[in-house]
């Protein structure tokens, strides 16, 4: 049981990150590959702060959310130039640069490679309450999404995807929009990345790796890109998924290199069969 | 001015590397519109393959790499046939190639994964030769490489100015529509450019298995640093493009490891990004 919600509470925590990643990559058609260093940066934040100088959980929360939302301005400003393919490699550059802050920077707690030691309030400290806060922040944040991409925003958000050109025809700039989102989605990342640190109550740097980035990409391809549902659902079906090779009985270091090739060969086989995912509402035809 | 020349020479013994993964990249990207995250697992399959025959069953080494390339070309056509030519057939753009193509690039991995655990690994016994000149400490390996990529570029160069489907290469790099128009095969020549544009990449992937060792990673990174390369040099010019992107980048990267060896990506990525803004169609667009 214990097990259970921890597994539900890692789905509810993935899950916002989807979302924030779908926004960006399904919606605005902005390919990153970098999410994982947003959700390194919010659980860095959150859990220094807790950890290290005693704020309160929630307002360390708040402000990394913040501070994640600012890092991800920062980071984007410099890309606005470049289009297409270099634009997701340069993502995929933020993905190893972060890593080396972390790697680097990042206090780490004496005699280990991470941080632990996380004050949480009564609504995080044990597994079932923790599990229902969770995933009543994920409920929130996928009506947010939703409200989000219904609205005239989600509409300009599209036009930047598919007509960046008739947008800029109507006066205004795709950029604003693409800039807006960005940083809305990395603030959302930091949020899902101080809720992670408390689900795993440790965090070191190889939880931000490339790794991590790709398995956002393929949680919202199998689901669906430009669907909220679609979010949700890659993130249920795959974490069930992976949960159920442990029933494999396979030796436990072959268990992560298995997954990332299923999860490869997921990719290839959702590119050649069905571009758009389970529910998307958009694919990859240029 | 010792210490200054030292690192010089490193660099450009980096840069050799950069050139030979950046150019096959260059190759597939400027004629056919492929974004091939995979040309870095191909550099990766040669290297492990020279790994294991020369250190782990101690066959010699020539033989080893020769073998080592083989299995690079193989991987780079058969990744072509199987993965990209389904995904065009079934009407997918460029950005269905890239995703499949980092899919094809994380299986591999995932094997050597699970093979090697991460250990990083050389190739040889003992030390690589050195010898000194003017207080500057030469590797004798270095000239190897720079005798490799000079004889690589100089086969390209004549490959591609010389030779009937070297035109058709270039005529591809201008304008791929009029090149299939006026009768270009390209079903043979991208055949040929996957080939050769592999077989450097295995090259690279052996003498970097002989040189510093390998780990799962490093098929990412060497495209990531290629990719940069390309983006340096511009892609206007594949041979020349790459030679001066991959010398630049070579020599930066060797002067930032020298200085703040921690920060390697950091450095090439504020590379990349500086060049972005400063000179967006490259050094040479």
């Amino acid at each position: 049981m214990e097990h259970l919600l921890y597994i539900g509470t890692l789905i509810a925590v993935w899950t916002i990150v989807a979302l924030a990643a779908n926004l960006v990559i399904g919606y605005t058609g902005m390919m990153s590959m970098g999410q994982a260093a947003y959700l390194g940066v919010g659980a860095y934040v959150t859990a220094t702060l807790n950890i290290l100088l005693g704020v309160n959980f929630y307002l360390a929360l708040l402000i990394g959310s913040i501070i994640t939302a600012v890092v991800g301005a920062i980071t984007l400003l410099p890309l606005l130039r470049i289009g297409g393919f270099y634009f997701a490699l340069a993502t995929l550059g933020i993905n190893f640069v972060f890593f080396d802050f972390f790697h680097n920077l990042a206090p780490r707690v004496e005699g280990s490679e991470g941080l632990y030691g996380l004050q949480l309030p009564d609504l995080l400290a044990s597994s079932a309450p923790r599990f229902a806060t969770t995933v009543a922040v994920a409920i929130a944040c996928a009506l947010l999404c939703q409200a989000i991409v219904t609205s005239p925003l989600g509409r300009a958000l599209r036009a930047t995807r598919d007509r960046p050109d008739a947008l800029a025809a109507l006066g205004k700039d795709p950029r604003r929009y693409q800039v807006l989102i960005w940083t809305f989605a990395a603030g959302l990342t930091g949020l899902a990345g101080g809720l992670y640190a408390a689900t795993l109550f440790y965090i070191d740097p190889t939880l931000f790796t490339l790794d991590a980035s790709i398995l956002v990409l393929v949680y919202i391809g199998v689901g669906g890109l430009a669907s909220t549902t679609g979010s949700v659902l890659g993130v249920i079906l795959l974490i069930a998924f992976n949960e159920s090779l442990r029933f494999l009985g396979l030796p436990s270091q072959f268990v992560g290199p298995f997954q990332q090739a299923i999860y490869g060969l997921l990719l290839i086989l959702l590119m050649i069969f069905r571009r758009r995912g389970l529910v998307g509402k958009y694919d990859f035809t240029e | 001015m010792t210490i200054l020349l030292q690192v010089l020479s490193t660099g450009v013994g980096l840069a050799g590397y950069y050139a030979l993964i950046a150019v096959g990249f260059a190759l597939i990207f400027g004629t056919l519109r492929i974004f091939h995250v995979a040309h870095g697992t191909v550099f990766m399959i040669a290297g492990y393959a020279f790994f294991s025959l020369h250190r782990l069953l101690g066959v010699n080494v020539f033989a080893s790499a020769v073998v080592g390339v083989f299995c690079a070309v193989v991987a780079g056509l058969a990744i072509d046939k199987i993965v990209y030519g389904p995904v065009l057939r079934r009407g997918g753009g460029m950005f269905a190639v890239f995703i499949a193509s980092l899919g094809a690039a994380l299986i591999v991995e995932a094997g050597f994964l699970a093979w090697s655990k991460g250990v990083v690994s050389v190739a040889r016994t003992g030390m690589l030769d050195t010898f000194i000149v003017g207080g500057v400490a030469f590797r004798a390996f270095d000239f190897v490489i720079f005798a490799f990529v000079a004889a690589a570029f100089g086969a390209l160069y004549l490959w591609l100015h010389r030779t009937s489907t070297g035109l058709e290469v270039r005529g591809l790099t201008d304008n791929a529509y009029l090149a299939a128009v006026v009768g270009v095969n390209v079903r043979r020549t991208r055949y040929a450019i996957f080939l050769i544009a592999s077989a450097l990449a295995g090259l690279a992937g052996v003498l970097v298995a002989y040189d510093t060792g390998l780990e799962p990673s490093i098929g990412f990174k060497m495209l990531f640093i290629g990719v940069v390369a390309v983006i340096l040099g511009g892609v206007r010019n594949i041979l020349l493009g790459t030679v001066v992107g991959a010398t630049c980048l070579g020599v930066l990267t060797a002067f930032a490891g020298f200085l703040f060896p921690e920060w390697n990506s950091f450095t090439i990525f504020l590379i990349m990004i500086v060049l972005i803004i400063i000179r967006p169609q490259g050094i040479l667009g």
